[in-house]
């Protein structure tokens, strides 16, 4: 058990940490005194200018920056849930544990039946099809938030933060209640 | 702004107040950095050992009846004790959830950091990554 829901908590973990994906277009001229850079690599509050994620989403009032701290917000929520369900199916799809035994030569020639135990899903089942499908979503949805962070815009970061932690703090709620002890690993 | 790992003393990180221009702060810089990956990777131990040392300082009887009440969606009409152990889980329940924020934040300022393409920087996040895990993974299977 442990070993299985250690795997489980890396493939977990790995959504959480995201990679760096490098598509920066920052123009850095060091002659002429021209600091113009076209992507910031500090952290800064400012609703002005601000591009997220695609060119037609462009920030540039107080409103606009208030619905997107909004949509962010519930993005990383939705985030935080697509994850504990994902959890939740799994472990609920996992209720088939077919058992292998097969001859094994043991010493003094004799003949031992060794069993092997397998917990899982079948390839072309439907919970797993579920599971892939969700999975690209996860994975496309993280690296959003993580495009998101990248602005480095203060607002947007504190969305992505707020949201994560909301998020968690009520879909793990019951979630955690009901987990077993000794498989429990994130 | 290069594409590629290069090694320098010059960077700016997260802050504008971060900025590095010699090799003292470069190394300083880079062992913070360390510190923040170690930090990260204990935080995921920590945060299951403080639902473990919850669900067991809960008496197995009312924990049962926590996961009874919650199944049924029961609301209300709780005797004393349960009312106490569900604050106490409440409790312990909001402090995972800002345990999880530190954790979500500490992970993208190492990612951001690891975007700052310098390579010491780089290597003291596999360094600390790597120095938190043989550090904190034992603790998970103790008891």
């Amino acid at each position: 058990p442990l070993d299985h829901s250690h795997h489980m908590g890396i493939y977990h973990m790995d959504n959480s940490t995201m990679p760096p994906h490098h598509h920066m277009t920052t123009s850095h001229s060091h002659g002429g005194g021209d600091m113009m850079m076209m992507m910031p690599m500090t952290f800064y509050f400012d609703f002005k200018n601000v591009e997220l994620l695609f060119s037609s989403l462009v920030i540039n009032t107080p409103g606009e920056m208030a619905g997107a701290f909004v949509a962010v917000f519930l993005l990383a929520m939705f985030y935080e849930g697509l994850k504990i369900a994902r959890e939740g199916l799994l472990r609920k799809s996992q209720v088939s544990i077919r058992y292998n035994s097969m001859p094994v030569p043991g010493p003094n020639g004799t003949i031992l039946m060794e069993t092997h135990k397998t917990v899982g899903q079948q390839m072309l089942s439907f919970p797993h099809l579920l599971q892939t499908v969700l999975h690209i979503i996860q994975v496309v949805i993280s690296y959003f938030l993580m495009l998101i962070f990248m602005t480095y815009n203060g607002y947007l970061c504190i969305a992505v933060a707020a949201g994560a932690g909301t998020g968690y703090f009520l879909f793990s709620w019951k979630k955690a209640v009901v987990v077993d002890i000794t498989e429990h690993c994130h | 702004m290069a594409m590629h790992f290069i090694f320098s003393d010059e960077a700016v990180l997260l802050f504008d107040f971060w900025s590095v221009h010699s090799p003292a702060g470069m190394a300083l810089s880079v062992l913070v950095i360390l510190l923040m990956a170690v930090l990260y990777e204990g935080i995921k131990v920590g945060k299951v050992k403080l639902l473990h040392k919850t669900l067991e300082s809960l008496p197995t009887a009312t924990s049962q009846q926590l996961i009874l009440e919650t199944d049924q969606d029961s609301a209300g009409s709780s005797s004393p004790p349960v009312n106490r152990t569900h604050l106490r889980w409440f409790l312990c329940h909001f402090g995972q959830s800002l345990v999880h924020v530190i954790q979500v934040v500490i992970g993208y300022f190492v990612m951001l950091a690891v975007m700052s393409y310098n390579t010491w920087i780089f290597l003291g996040v596999v360094l600390g990554s790597a120095l938190g895990y043989y550090l904190a993974y034992p603790l998970l299977s103790m008891a």
